[in-house]
């Protein structure tokens, strides 16, 4: 087998495996390193020990003789009977059918020819909304991540419009009644542009 | 004494605001649970930061209503779109849904509604009349069984959910190992910190459950089309459907008893009692059923075990702080984050809350029957809901919540990291209540771990003592026989020629 279609086995597991593998690493190595006292280091070493373990096996079980697979591999379960397995095992497929029916969503991006998954589209637009959120405040970044996103997943202009001064609201009452410094970010602080249109009780009243 | 909490928790359920939030909780948990991919863990995992301002009570009765609410609601988009609401309710759509196609969509509602309230409601009798058992369980333990009890509980859950044991021990270990990082618990040692001082208090438990309910079940939704509209019309008769609860009583009955069972065990939760339910109801009516076709015993039998599996659930939960599903993680996550500790406080100085929680299931139960009954004619509408909608809305307010903890931007970071993580272990049959149960539970055994090396001067023989502690020899002995006895069972039956 060449290297090439080696690397086109490799799953999405494999790589949160070998995550876990060197994050279980970290947790054995750095208590020795860092010198930590005994009551503050056994527990973590021997949970890491754990998950060092068993990432390497569930990593390497395609290789593992027999009973090691066995226990390794085999899934098992205890409470649910044959006959509820098989009705799961009907619904998964009518799951799947119905899947096959409805086709890709419609978004943005599928119109102008550009295809994005759905999940990491999501994935990367809440990653964005995280640091800009960190770097700018929650507030400002708010409309617009939620805008773009129901924009690329074409959701009628106006309802996305209302989402995004919907979900600002309450960004906003956040602010006003459990005082977050939502409106600071750690790079850029916008709070002086702040409009004082958005005076709490014009807000309250306006949300009643 | 416990009459005392009984009557003191009678007062404390009735009292205002916590019947408000009752109310509140479960209209929400009836909404969020009709919405296909919401469900009760995620709705309760945005609601409980958002806690964070209420006494203890109400927070808490908040939560146990979603989560009763959210039962019944995930019947609303079972019977109609044939999409459950919530993984419970995927076993009610086997009937429910031909039922609709029938012409009887309001028939199968009312059931849904009534078998699920009712049995409820008699699961919540029998967990008031089994407290006083409990308190004693309870007041046994010491803490090398406590320590022994968070082990177990990781072990059964590994084997009552389905996959390889190996995964389910991983994603334990990996939810201890997550919950060690920040200050030591027994000496002030900053641990896998790296300088930053916004590990010092660690990963919040409350941000990994709402990564790994809320964002991980967003990311997945994100893959899915916009939810079916419903294409039955809504007919039939509700009187009809409520009597037919009645006229099954022993598929009604035999239903709560095995939700009620089946929600005791850690990590089997209503999706497994459910089946079960259904699975013996097509057995034992075999004869003259039509099961798949709109047999009305196809819904009440999974509808009357999803609310008393609640019920069930919450015994693991607030006894030893084991709980049952993906909801009373988050359930006991809301507990300790308001200062509640499962075990003997809650069954001793606090035993009045914890009567207040079990009466306002009672309580909830009624309101479900009203509620319920009421909203049939209006419920496809509740399912329409497009998921594109609700995707940015609860990323906002998982973000914001988890924020809103502690002002820290590691606990925002944390809902994105684990939700990623949570998405991948889902995919790859891994057990996210596992790994959560560890987060959530590792500091107390941590700390019942070091405690019980204290009374032994160090000897870890104290956790398979049969003289001296008899009780967690038999924890240490079930936990291996739990994970060991899978495997070793086939092969002794080989060796015994009994295969």
């Amino acid at each position: 087998m060449s290297i090439k279609d080696k690397r086109n086995q490799v799953t999405a597991e494999h790589v949160m495996l070998v995550v876990l593998l060197a994050l279980s690493a970290v947790f054995l190595i750095e208590p020795i390193v860092s010198d930590y006292p005994d009551d503050a280091r056994v527990f973590p070493q021997m949970t890491a020990s754990v998950v060092f373990v068993g990432s390497l096996l569930l990593l390497v079980r395609n290789y593992l003789p027999d009973p090691l697979y066995t226990f390794v591999g085999e899934s098992i379960n205890i409470t649910t009977s044959e006959s509820a397995s098989e009705h799961e095992e009907e619904l998964t497929e009518r799951e799947k059918e119905i899947e096959r029916e409805t086709g890709p969503k419609r978004t943005l991006g599928r119109k102008y020819g550009y295809e994005v998954n759905d999940t990491v589209f999501m994935m990367v637009a809440a990653t964005l909304y995280f640091f800009v959120g960190w770097a700018a405040g929650f507030l400002f970044v708010t409309p617009f991540f939620v805008f773009g996103y129901t924009t690329w997943f074409r959701v009628r202009p106006l309802i996305g419009i209302g989402l995004a001064v919907a979900s600002t609201i309450v960004v906003y009452l956040f602010i006003e009644f459990l005082i977050l410094p939502l409106d600071r970010g750690a790079i850029f602080d916008f709070s002086p542009f702040l409009p004082t249109a958005f005076d709490s009780t014009v807000l309250v009243a306006g949300v009643i | 004494m416990a009459v005392d909490a009984f009557v003191e928790g009678i007062g404390i359920a009735v009292s205002w605001p916590v019947i408000g939030w009752m109310v509140v909780g479960l209209l929400l948990g009836i909404i969020l649970g009709a919405l296909p991919g919401i469900g009760s863990p995620v709705g309760m995992a945005i609601v409980l930061p958002l806690t964070l301002p209420l006494d203890a009570t109400s927070a808490i009765v908040l939560l146990a209503a979603i989560y009763s609410g959210a039962m019944f609601g995930g019947s609303i988009a079972a019977i109609l779109i044939n999409a459950p609401g919530t993984e419970s309710a995927a076993a009610t759509t086997l009937d429910g849904y031909p039922m609709a196609k029938n012409g009887l969509a309001k028939n199968a509602l009312a059931i849904a509604t009534t078998a699920s309230a009712l049995n409820g409601f008699l699961a919540a009798i029998t967990l008031v009349l089994i407290s006083p058992i409990l308190i004693g369980v309870v007041l046994a333990f010491g803490s090398p069984e406590y320590f022994l009890l968070a082990i177990l509980g990781i072990s059964l859950i590994t084997i009552v959910t389905q996959g390889s044991i190996v995964k389910g021990l991983v994603a334990g270990a990996l939810g201890f190992m997550i919950s060690t990082i920040g200050t030591g618990i027994l000496s002030p040692t900053p641990r896998f910190t790296f300088g930053q001082f916004g590990l010092y208090d660690g990963i919040s438990f409350v941000a990994a459950l709402i990564g790994m309910f809320a964002f991980a079940e967003m990311m997945k939704l994100a893959a899915q089309d916009m939810i079916a509209e419903s294409d039955v019309e809504m007919t039939g008769s509700i009187k009809d459907g409520v009597m037919t609860v009645f006229k099954y009583p022993k598929t009604t009955f035999k239903a709560g008893v095995i939700g009620m069972l089946i929600g005791m065990i850690p990590g089997s939760g209503a999706t497994t009692s459910t089946f079960v339910a259904y699975a013996e109801e097509a057995r034992s009516s075999a004869e003259d059923g039509f099961f798949g076709e709109g047999d009305p015993r196809g819904v009440i039998a999974p509808e009357g075990a999803n609310n008393p599996t609640v019920s069930g659930s919450l015994v693991p939960t607030l006894s030893f702080g084991i709980p049952g599903s993906g909801s009373t993680a988050v359930l006991l996550g809301g507990l300790l984050m308001h200062g509640l500790q499962p075990g003997p406080t809650l069954f001793g100085d606090q035993l009045q809350i914890t009567y207040a929680l079990f009466i306002s299931l009672f309580l909830g139960n009624i309101v479900i029957v009203l509620v319920g009954l009421s909203v049939i004619p209006y419920a496809s509408r509740i399912t329409e809901l497009d998921t594109d909608i609700i995707i940015p809305v609860v990323v906002v307010l998982s973000f914001i919540g988890a924020y809103t903890l502690n002002q820290n931007w590691y606990d925002v970071g944390a809902v994105l990291a684990l939700g990623v993580l949570g998405f991948y272990m889902v995919r790859y049959n891994y057990s996210v209540i596992a790994f959560v149960l560890g987060i959530v539970l590792g500091p107390i055994a941590e700390e019942n771990f070091f405690r019980s090396l204290q009374i032994s001067g160090g000897s870890y023989s104290i956790f398979f003592d049969p003289i001296n502690r008899p009780l967690s020899f038999v924890l240490a002995l079930a936990t291996i026989l739990i994970i060991t006895g899978p495997f070793l069972k086939p092969r002794i039956d080989r060796a015994l020629g009994r295969a």
